[in-house]
């Protein structure tokens, strides 16, 4: 297990530094010069020699990778830049977005895991048809909805039609029952629709056939055969799944009008607030990557022969 | 041994064809289709309910949201039509090289592709986007550049897997060019499962773009592009549902189109027989 995580640790060093060159180099590289960005921005004309010295300021005359390892140290002190919309600090701003977005994606990902069981399950073993169909029908259904018109068609039933809820919010806990309602069902449908794949597959397997010979119950061939072989494809899925929540967390912020890191990012992009998109992108960047790294010793836990599972496995399913 | 009824009737990939079918005649002849003109406002007649003269109402500057939604099917898949061609022109090579050169510059390439897929997708297109400047276009590259590494993965595999067959061997073996064992027997192979899953990709770049263009840093009003329209028609909520359901079923619909389309073939292809209780 030492080994494993030491070694794990060891090929998640390039990985890293690979994902900061290309968060540095996105900005580094983006026409316009920050400099004459900021001046213009200010609206103050400045001579030629006043732009070099800003620029010298700004350390901008240095060759680039001299900049990209006084960028990365900085990084590692938690220094990423002012965002120039509020002029606070990249890191206070993200301290106060951070929680809700984070509750969010959590609480999804949670109900989303709970649901896709249901869906899978049900829609795998059932001997009923017409269950079956229902299920398999209702669950494209779900995945070929965009969330954010689940989210207003949500939003139209229980805060226009039913009037349970308030439509600006009310500040209360029970807001944040629509955003995982909408953000849950889609991956659901999605990871149910895994899930039953992969206990079809596993269905196929002669070992299945033989317990079933054996004369073991449903449930237990389910509890001891089938969940043992299909959890960690699942526990995989789940950490993308978790980035897919955070990604879709942006919409459903917007939507229901909450102040997380989604709203930040959406409103930094109508700002050009580069600082503020830059660690938005680095930090969901590495909130992935860990999320990803807790599913890899999951699985290695799960699967004691587990000795080769090559990197941290991305892709849509 | 029963098999699963969707799986044994193609009635999904039948309903799909019939959505793609639909929605691609629309899209080619929708706009000389639509009975008024897409663009023109009528500030009298503005957030009207449905009737004879505008089968779907009026959006919020007296535009026939019908003859919209006609005429933005060509830009709302065209652009995710693009966006995949895109994909696909990033994808390919580099995991055709991957795969055919190997070594140093297989290990170099993964690489990458390890460090794009390592940030959520929509995030990196969000983020790209903001460099950029908000316009369908840069959502298109946007979304490419975050796509492309699991496609370009799924190329590399399929491509190791058509490496691997005997008559790539021996064609090998007579001396035949890198270029043309690509065209003539790597490219047949990869294609026929490629174009499944571009299918079933289709219609998550569908929902992204749409996705996108709602939260406005897409396609721009006025274009008619079904995600800029729900977008438009936000403000009017409370005041006309109806103005956002339209937009969304439509989305919807296409994206179901896809699932089915890919799905279907899928399953067809797929000719395992699971054992049920």
């Amino acid at each position: 297990m030492r080994n494993f995580i030491l070694q794990r640790m060891a090929t998640a060093i390039p990985t890293l530094l690979g994902m900061s060159m290309l968060g540095f180099f996105m900005v580094a590289l983006t026409p316009g010069d920050p400099v004459e960005m900021e001046l213009r921005r200010l609206g103050v004309i400045f001579t030629a020699d006043q732009i070099a010295a800003l620029r010298q300021e700004y350390g901008l005359d240095q060759p680039i990778f001299k900049r990209y390892i006084d960028w990365l140290i900085r990084l590692l002190h938690l220094d990423m830049g002012q965002s120039i919309a509020s002029g606070r600090s990249v890191l206070e701003e993200f301290k106060t977005h951070l929680p809700l977005t984070i509750t969010l994606a959590t609480l999804s990902l949670a109900f989303s895991i709970v649901l896709s069981a249901l869906f899978g399950i049900t829609a795998a073993l059932t001997r009923s048809q017409a269950l079956g169909n229902f299920v398999q029908f209702f669950s494209i259904f779900l995945v070929s909805i965009p969330s954010f018109w689940l989210a207003l068609l949500l939003l139209f039933i229980f805060a226009l039609s039913l009037q349970w809820i308030s439509l600006l919010g009310s500040g209360a806990w029970y807001d944040l029952v629509l955003p995982v309602l909408t953000l849950s069902l889609g991956s659901a449908a999605t990871m149910g629709r895994l899930m039953r794949d992969r206990i079809l597959a596993v269905m196929s397997e002669d070992y299945i056939r033989l317990a079933i010979v054996k004369g073991l119950s449903p449930t237990l061939i389910l509890r001891r055969h089938i969940m043992k072989s299909i959890l960690p494809p699942l526990v995989t899925n789940w950490a993308v799944t978790f980035g897919a929540l955070l990604g879709g967390s942006v919409i459903v912020e917007n939507i229901f009008n909450l102040p997380g890191l989604g709203q930040m990012a959406l409103q930094a992009v109508f700002e050009r607030d580069f600082a503020i998109l830059q660690a938005y992108l680095l930090f969901m960047g590495l909130i992935f990557f860990v999320s990803n790294f807790i599913a890899d010793l999951l699985n290695y836990w799960l699967t004691p022969h587990f000795r080769e599972q090559s990197g941290s496995q991305g892709g849509t399913e | 041994m029963k098999l699963l009824s969707l799986r044994a009737t193609p009635l999904g990939l039948n309903t799909g064809v019939i959505l793609i079918g639909c929605l691609l005649l629309i899209a080619f002849f929708g706009e000389s289709l639509a009975p008024h003109d897409p663009n023109k406002m009528d500030l009298i007649r503005r957030l009207e309910g449905m009737s004879w003269t505008y089968p779907l109402g009026t959006d919020h500057l007296g535009r026939d949201v019908l003859s919209r939604l006609m005429s933005g099917t060509f830009l709302s898949l065209g652009a995710a039509v693009m966006t995949a061609i895109s994909i696909l022109f990033i994808a390919v090579p580099i995991g055709l090289i991957s795969a055919m050169v190997g070594g140093v510059v297989n290990h170099l390439l993964m690489r990458i592709t390890d460090i794009f897929l390592a940030f959520p997708m929509i995030i990196f297109s969000l983020v790209i986007i903001g460099f950029l400047g908000a316009s369908l276009n840069s959502a298109i590259i946007g979304v490419a550049l975050a796509w492309w590494p699991s496609l370009a993965r799924l190329v590399y595999t399929l491509t190791t897997d058509a490496l691997a067959k005997d008559f790539v061997l021996a064609s090998r073996q007579c001396g035949i060019g890198p270029v043309k064992l690509v065209i003539r027997h790597i490219l047949p192979q990869i294609l026929p499962p490629l174009f499944v899953v571009m299918s079933l990709e289709m219609a998550s770049i569908l929902l992204v773009l749409s996705s996108l263009s709602f939260l406005g840093i897409g396609a721009q009003p006025p274009e008619a592009e079904w995600g800029a329209m729900l977008n438009e028609a936000r403000p009017f909520f409370t005041e006309r549902p109806g103005l956002l359901l339209a937009p969304g079923l439509l989305i919807s619909l296409a994206v179901m189109g896809f699932n089915l389309l890919g799905e279907g073939i899928r399953h067809k292809l797929d000719n395992r027989s699971p054992f049920r209780w």
